[in-house]
C-alpha cells in the first residue's frame, strides 16, 4: 500500500481535535511543565535568599575539587543546577508523548473506534506517522515554550547576584532544540508500541512511563557527583536515544498489523 | 458479472477454524443476507471480504479486487458498518464525518453536501456540530451509516444496521438499503432480524462455522420444510413407519395429523411412499408455509444435531 501523507495529516487532524476537547488530558500535560520550571526556579530563589559563602563553597567543592578560591561558589552552584537540571527536564518531552499517545492508540481500542478506522484506507505507517505527529509536536512545542518560560525565570531570580543571564547558555539551546526532540519520539515510539500491545490507555501510560527510570538514574548519578554533565553528554545521550527511535518506529509499524490489531482488539 | 466471488473461503485463529469452505457469489444492485448464531463467522466474513483479515486459505474477489491485492483499493470500494458504531465522542458528527472524508480523499464541499443530505434523511439535520458523545445509540448507529456511505462504495457489508433504531428510523434504514441496491450498490446483510432479511434480501447464507445453505428464500424454504399429512387412523403408528429414513426425519403427532420435517434431501414423495407402502390411508398431504425463522432454526439445530 502506497503512503499518502494526506491520510497522516487526517490522523494528525483528528488526534488534534480530540486532545483540544480533552481539559483532564491537557491538564495531565501542563502540570508537569509547571512543576520542572517552577521547581529550579524556586531553588535558585531559595538560595539568593540566604547566599552562605561557606556553605557554598563546601558544596561547590564536593563537585569540583579544583574550583578557585576567586571564583563565587553560589554562581558556581547555580550553573550546576542548571546543567544539571536539563537531564530531568527532559521528562517533559519524554512524559508528554506518553500521555497523548498511550489516549491515541489504547483508546481506539477500549472506545471501539479501531476496527472502523482500520476498514479505511489508511496504511499502518501513515496511521503510526499520524499519531505520532499529533504527540511529539505539541511536546515539543510545551517544552520549547516551557524553556522559554524557564530561561526567563531563573535569569529574573539570578539577575541580582550575577548581573546577566545564566540562561540561554550553548548546552540548554542544544538540549532543547535537538536532544529534547528526539526524546519526545522516544516516548511516542514507547507509547505506540506499548499501546499497540495492551488493551488499556492507563496501562500502556503506565507501563511506557517505566522508562524514565534509567533517566531519573542518570541524573540521580549526576547529583551523586559521579557523572558530569555537559554538551557532549547530552549529545550522547541523544544519539543513543536516536538509534531507539529507529528501532521503535520499525517495531510500531510492524506492531499495526490489521490483522492482528483487528483479531485481537476489536 | 458477481460482484462478490467467495471460493472455499477459510479462516482459523490458530487452532480455532472460525469458518470454513465458503462458497458463494453476490451480484451487482443485490441486497444479500448473512445469517448465523452468535460465533458463526459471520463477522469473521465480512473482515475478510473488507480486507480487515486474512483468509487462511480459499479466495474471494470483492468489486473486482482479489482479497490478497492491494488492500487499498478494497478498502475504497467498500464501506463497513461494524456492530459498534464506533465514533469519536469528543468530535463533533461533522468531524466524525470529515476524519473519514479526509482519509478517503473526499473532503470536498460536495461530498459535505451529500453527507449532509443523508443526515438530514436520517433525522440528524441541524446536529451536525453536536458532539457524538451526546448522541442516542439509534443516532449513533445512523450516523455511523452515514459514514460508511461517505465514499460512495460499490460493496456494504452493514452488521445490525437496523439495531437499537426506533421503527421509524428503522423503516428509513431499510428503505435506504433498498435505494443503494437499486442504484446497483452490492449491500451485504448480517442480521437476526428475520423478518427484516425476508424483506430486503434477495438471496441468503445461513453459516454456522460453515456454509449451511445459500438461496432465496422460496429456496430455502423448498430446501428444509415441514409436511403436514392427515391420516386415517392414530398419526403416531403412521410415525413410526418412518424410521427407515436416514438420517432421521422428526415428525409430531396429533390425532390424525402427522407432521414431518424434511431434512438431509428428504421430500414429500419419499414420505408418502413409505406410508402408502405401510398400508396408511393418507387424506391429505399439506406443505406448511413457513417463516424464515423456522428454516433458520432448523438449518442451525441440524448441525447442532450432526455435531452431537
Amino acid at each position: 500500500m502506497s503512503f499518502r501523507l494526506h491520510r497522516a495529516l487526517a490522523v494528525t487532524w483528528k488526534e488534534a481535535l480530540d486532545l483540544r476537547k480533552n481539559p483532564g488530558l491537557l491538564a495531565s500535560m501542563l502540570a508537569l511543565p509547571a512543576v520542572l520550571v517552577l521547581v529550579p526556579t524556586g531553588v535558585v530563589w531559595a538560595w539568593l535568599r540566604h547566599p552562605d559563602a561557606v556553605t557554598f563553597r563546601s558544596m561547590a567543592l564536593y563537585y569540583d575539587p579544583t574550583l578557585p578560591l576567586n571564583a563565587d561558589p553560589v554562581r558556581f552552584m547555580i550553573d550546576k543546577l542548571v546543567v544539571d537540571w536539563f537531564g530531568i527536564f527532559l521528562l517533559m518531552p519524554i512524559f508528554v508523548p506518553i500521555l497523548i499517545s498511550s489516549q491515541s492508540v489504547a483508546g481506539e481500542k477500549e472506545r471501539r473506534t479501531l476496527e472502523p478506522l482500520l476498514a479505511a484506507p489508511v496504511s499502518a505507517s501513515e496511521l503510526v506517522l499520524g499519531k505520532s505527529l499529533a504527540s511529539v509536536v505539541p511536546a515539543v512545542a510545551i517544552t520549547w515554550l516551557s524553556f522559554a518560560v524557564f530561561v526567563v525565570a531563573v535569569d529574573a531570580v539570578a539577575w541580582p547576584l550575577v548581573h546577566g543571564p545564566v540562561l540561554p547558555n550553548g548546552m540548554w539551546l542544544f538540549g532543547v532544540g535537538i536532544v529534547a526532540p528526539l526524546f519526545a519520539f522516544l516516548g511516542n515510539g514507547l507509547a505506540v508500541l506499548v499501546s499497540a500491545r495492551v488493551g488499556e490507555a492507563r496501562l500502556a501510560q503506565q507501563l511506557s512511563a517505566l522508562v524514565v527510570l534509567p533517566l531519573m538514574g542518570l541524573v540521580g548519578g549526576q547529583l551523586a557527583g559521579w557523572i558530569r554533565a555537559g554538551t557532549g553528554y547530552y549529545a550522547v545521550q541523544g544519539a543513543v536515544v536516536l538509534v531507539l527511535d529507529v528501532l521503535l518506529v520499525r517495531a510500531s509499524v510492524r506492531l499495526f498489523d490489521r490483522e492482528r490489531l483487528v483479531s485481537r482488539w476489536t | 458479472m458477481s460482484r462478490i466471488e467467495v471460493r472455499s473461503l477459510s479462516k482459523a485463529f490458530g487452532s480455532r477454524t472460525a469458518v470454513e469452505g465458503l462458497d458463494f457469489d453476490v451480484g451487482a444492485g443485490e441486497v444479500f443476507g448473512l445469517l448465523g448464531p452468535n460465533g458463526a463467522g459471520k463477522t469473521t466474513t465480512v473482515r475478510m471480504l473488507t480486507g480487515l483479515l486474512r483468509p487462511t486459505s480459499g479466495r474471494a474477489t470483492v468489486c473486482g479486487v482479489p482479497l490478497d491485492g492491494d488492500g487499498e483499493a478494497l478498502r475504497s470500494r467498500v464501506g463497513l458498518l461494524t456492530e459498534q458504531p464506533g465514533l469519536y465522542d469528543r468530535l463533533t458528527a461533522e468531524e466524525n464525518l470529515r476524519f473519514f472524508l479526509k482519509l478517503h480523499h473526499r473532503d470536498t464541499s460536495e461530498s459535505w453536501d451529500t453527507a449532509r443530505r443523508w443526515m438530514q434523511r436520517f433525522g440528524l439535520g441541524g446536529r451536525e456540530n453536536d458532539k457524538c458523545g451526546t448522541f442516542s445509540k439509534g443516532m449513533r448507529q445512523k450516523l455511523a451509516l452515514i459514514r460508511a456511505l461517505l465514499h460512495d462504495p460499490e460493496a456494504l457489508f452493514l452488521d445490525e444496521p437496523t439495531s437499537g433504531l426506533d421503527p421509524e428510523s428503522a423503516r428509513t434504514v431499510r428503505e435506504s438499503v433498498g435505494e443503494l441496491a437499486a442504484e446497483g450498490r452490492t449491500v451485504v446483510l448480517c442480521s437476526h432480524n428475520m423478518a427484516e432479511v425476508e424483506r430486503l434480501c434477495s438471496r441468503v447464507a445461513v453459516v454456522k462455522g460453515r456454509l449451511l445453505a445459500v438461496g432465496t428464500v422460496p429456496e430455502l424454504r423448498r430446501q428444509t420444510g415441514v409436511v403436514e399429512i392427515h391420516v386415517e387412523g392414530r398419526a403416531g403408528a403412521a410415525g413410526e413407519l418412518l424410521s427407515p429414513i436416514v438420517p432421521p426425519c422428526v415428525w409430531v403427532a396429533e390425532s390424525h395429523v402427522l407432521r414431518v420435517t424434511l431434512a438431509g434431501g428428504v421430500s414429500i414423495p419419499d414420505v408418502v411412499a413409505l406410508l402408502a407402502g405401510g398400508r396408511v390411508r393418507i387424506h391429505a398431504v399439506l406443505p406448511a408455509q413457513r417463516a424464515l425463522e423456522d428454516v433458520y432454526l432448523e438449518l442451525t439445530r441440524g448441525t447442532e444435531a450432526e455435531a452431537t
